[in-house]
């Protein structure tokens, strides 16, 4: 339904309006829980250690990790990616992507290949899906550290077979890192079934938390080179990083009331999960039904009846994406997103790097209404 | 008057924290406390029991895969209660 006379369709950006939970939780944080954690004894560093040793068990078992240690706290999905990319490769490695990456994988990836890592692309299908005869071939024919690739396009919604790709890369002695960011939070996460053997997620997308936090999961079996050093509450006489998770990957003082704010989301969604997520597949199809009936508009990704995340791009043969978007702001309240959503690699496969689109993106609390109402917006936009 | 102790220390604050979380849950007398310098060089903060309670803490931790990393004993004239 439409808050404070918006009608929010931009949640692949950042969900919102908060579920008043995750307020609640922050204000807390930064209240009777407002110490700083895993150092001082005290009562109120002591509310805030064991805030985020709640934190991490929720975020833990939502998205299926089994020991909460191996899920790190970050400052968000790009610094996590970065984190476990250029932690995990040097120069000499072979790492295998996918060709429709978010510029949080591409350009980590374009540094690492100024520095001598070998990167290949991986094709991908008119809808934006990985080709996995093409993968398999590209991952057997040379040595490879690494296999990277979203789990679901910020474009196209295109949801990618990481399962399979993990089988793939652990048949040929690599190890398979996946960008969550669309993911997490609309789709069903189990990584103890995924198989993926880092994933990064975005704390304030799917998983309805603020801005400023991230996740990453590293297996039990893979160390990466921790990107920041600095204090960590122990061990302090030593000049190296503790070897121990969360510790070795999460120096200085953590963003508590962002932790906080994240588990006060992911525990709505753990009430709510099942749901929500079939809620809003029933409104991304009606939202794609909609813009697909309307003359001269082109949906870019799966075609009704694939499965998708629920993100739906368009282009319009004759209305400019930033014309659309601002008309949909300015005169009717609906938020969305025109341009090259920072995946140039995206749309350079849908053949749209020249025009870009114009992305509706569902989350909890849209409606059909909201969606019905936005279509009319975008027909009266056209049309006119 | 003073009281003899069990200190626990661990690698890791999540530890400490996890093991205090779970000796509470097991009704065993706990508190979290600054890490002693006899323990050495660990996480900052350690689980204090009443020494007469140090086996009941041993398997508590041990049924909840916690690990501890090193176990003093030290006199004290401070009060013991719960952590919460």
């Amino acid at each position: 339904m439409a808050h404070d006379g918006i009608i929010y369709l931009d949640h692949a950006a950042t969900s919102w309006p908060k579920p008043p939970e995750v307020l609640d939780a922050m204000a807390r944080a930064l209240g009777p829980a407002g110490g700083n954690p895993h150092r001082s004894a005290h009562r109120l560093a002591l509310e805030a250690a064991r805030l985020v040793l709640e934190a991490r068990s929720t975020v833990a078992a939502f998205l299926g990790v089994r020991d909460p240690r191996d899920l790190l706290f970050v400052p968000g999905c790009t610094f996590g990616l970065n984190m476990v990319l250029k932690g995990l490769l040097a120069p000499g490695d072979r790492v295998v992507v996918s060709s429709v990456e978010h510029n949080a994988v591409a350009r980590p990836l374009a540094a690492l290949a100024a520095s001598g890592v070998e990167v290949v692309q991986m094709p991908v299908d008119e809808a934006g899906r990985v080709d996995l005869d093409a993968a398999e071939e590209l991952v057997a024919e040379a040595p490879t550290r690494a296999v990277v690739c979203q789990h679901a396009s910020n474009v196209t919604g295109a949801i990618q077979p990481v399962a399979d790709l993990a089988d793939i890369a652990h048949e040929h002695g690599a190890v398979l890192v996946a960008d969550g960011a669309q993911a997490a939070g609309h789709l069903k996460v189990d990584l103890a079934e995924l198989g993926a053997d880092a994933y990064v997620a975005s704390g304030h997308k799917g998983l309805l938390g603020p801005q400023g936090i991230g996740v990453v999961y590293l297996s039990p079996g893979l160390e990466v080179r921790e990107l920041v050093q600095g204090g960590s509450g122990g061990d302090s006489g030593a000049l190296s990083m503790p070897v121990v998770r969360p510790d070795r990957y999460e120096a200085g003082t953590p963003p508590v009331p962002a932790i906080a704010g994240l588990a006060a989301g992911v525990a709505v969604l753990g009430r709510e999960a099942d749901e929500l997520f079939e809620q809003e597949q029933r409104i991304a199809r009606r939202l794609l039904e909609g813009l697909a009936a309307i003359p001269g508009m082109r949906v870019l990704g799966p075609v009704l009846g694939e499965e998708r995340a629920p993100v739906v791009s368009v282009v319009h043969e004759e209305v400019e994406p930033d014309r659309l978007a601002y008309e949909l702001d300015s005169r009717y309240g609906v938020a969305v997103r025109a341009g090259l959503h920072c995946a140039p690699a995206a749309h350079a496969a849908m053949g749209t790097a020249e025009t870009g689109a114009v992305r509706f993106s569902v989350g909890r609390g849209v409606t059909e209404a909201d969606v019905d109402a936005a279509v009319e917006a975008v027909r009266e936009v056209c049309l006119a | 008057m003073m009281a003899r102790f069990t200190v626990f220390g661990f690698e890791t604050t999540h530890d400490a924290l996890a093991a205090e979380r779970a000796l509470l849950e097991a009704a065993v007398p706990v508190v979290a406390v600054p890490t002693p310098k006899t323990l050495g060089a660990l996480c900052g903060i350690a689980i204090r029991a009443p020494l007469a309670d140090a086996e009941r803490v041993e398997r508590a931790l041990v049924a909840a895969g916690i690990r501890w990393t090193r176990r003093v004993e030290i006199e004290d004239r401070a009060p013991h209660g719960l952590s919460r």
